[in-house]
């Protein structure tokens, strides 16, 4: 199991953590603020309010053993710093810092980050990626001419089967998996739904009104099954 | 005198008659509108919902079913305006709020 250590705990610190807990990680989580450290006790495995640039208490709470260390004190841009230089001085393998600023991020490199988060900005990225295609709703680009994309289905689809479609011969490309909602009635008698991803759809799989494609494929042909 | 008062007993009669012409009316077209929705026919869901809201445009159930439907559609949008009306109208309807927030984000 990974141990993880979690130096502040604003939004972005303490959504770590706690993704980290529910993944299964053992997480140290720490701040100043005994009101954000009282907050996620009881998700995590421990929770400390201490300083977290003070090295002799991190040794005491056992930082130095930890495979990986979360440094979220961003806005404080000295801490951050100085923090980051004692993960690496810990000996600690995978150190993730968070930067708010170029110039923050390229120091925190220097002095030991395995990995610089730009919160901020990678969020505005996919927020305006988002408004712009807003049948898009994941990215992932494998190679400058290949990209993983999760698209709604076009309508021409609704109600064929993957066979029907063929889109490997016909488009060129791979439906390697489709997340379906399904729909139901709540114990009081109320609709809601389900969400479940099949990986590697069957050839008569049919795709209905409302469903994501998981789509694997050259960009110029992905571009193309978009227009549809 | 009697008379009336006869006729306002005919009248009120008539009324309630009504209203419970209207009602039945509005739980059918929710009930069909749940079965297309069961059987992701959405475009008729809507159809049956758009109804029934038409008859009652104060019963917060059908907008948050509309709502259902719309996010079952992928158009989160039309889904949020309708959530927000349902809890417009009954704010404390809990599956419209849970919806709502993972649309919007709390």
């Amino acid at each position: 199991m990974r141990q993880c250590v979690v130096l502040g705990l604003g939004i972005f610190g303490a959504s770590i953590a706690k993704t980290l807990a529910e993944k299964g990680c053992q997480v140290l989580a720490i701040d100043e603020d005994e009101e954000k450290v009282k907050e996620i006790s009881d998700i995590v495995t421990q929770a400390v309010q201490a300083d977290a640039t003070d090295e002799k208490a991190l040794r005491a709470l056992g930082v130095d053993k930890m495979d990986v260390a979360i440094v979220s004190t961003g806005e404080d841009m000295e801490a951050s710093i100085l923090i980051t230089l004692l993960m690496k001085e810990f000996g600690i393998k995978t150190i993730v810092s968070k930067a708010v600023s170029p110039s923050h991020g390229t120091v925190l490199r220097k002095v030991g980050a395995t990995r610089v988060i730009f919160p901020e900005r990678d969020t505005g990225v996919r927020v305006a990626k988002s408004l712009a295609a807003p049948d898009i709703l994941e990215h992932i680009s494998l190679s400058p001419e290949y990209s993983i994309l999760e698209v709604h289905a076009p309508k021409s689809f609704i109600g064929r089967s993957l066979k029907e479609i063929d889109v490997r011969a016909k488009h060129g490309v791979d439906i390697i998996a489709i997340k379906k909602k399904l729909p139901y009635l709540t114990d009081t008698g109320e609709s809601d739904f389900k969400e479940e991803i099949l990986i590697t759809p069957k050839a008569d799989e049919e795709i209905a009104d409302g469903d994501i494609l998981v789509v694997l494929g050259d960009n110029k042909n992905i571009d193309k099954l978009r227009s549809l | 005198m009697v008379q009336d008062e006869k006729k306002d007993f005919k009248n009120l009669e008539a009324k309630i008659a009504r209203i419970k012409d209207r009602k039945q009316k509005v739980e059918k077209l929710i009930e069909l509108g749940k079965f297309y929705f069961l059987n992701e026919k959405y475009d008729e869901a809507i159809e049956k919902f758009k109804e029934a809201s038409k008859i009652d445009e104060k019963n917060a159930e059908i907008y948050y079913n509309l709502g259902i439907v719309y996010e079952s559609k992928n158009l989160p949008d039309e889904a949020s305006r309708m959530y927000t009306k349902a809890l417009e109208l009954n704010p404390g309807h809990q599956l419209a709020s849970k919806h709502l927030e993972k649309i919007v984000g709390k």
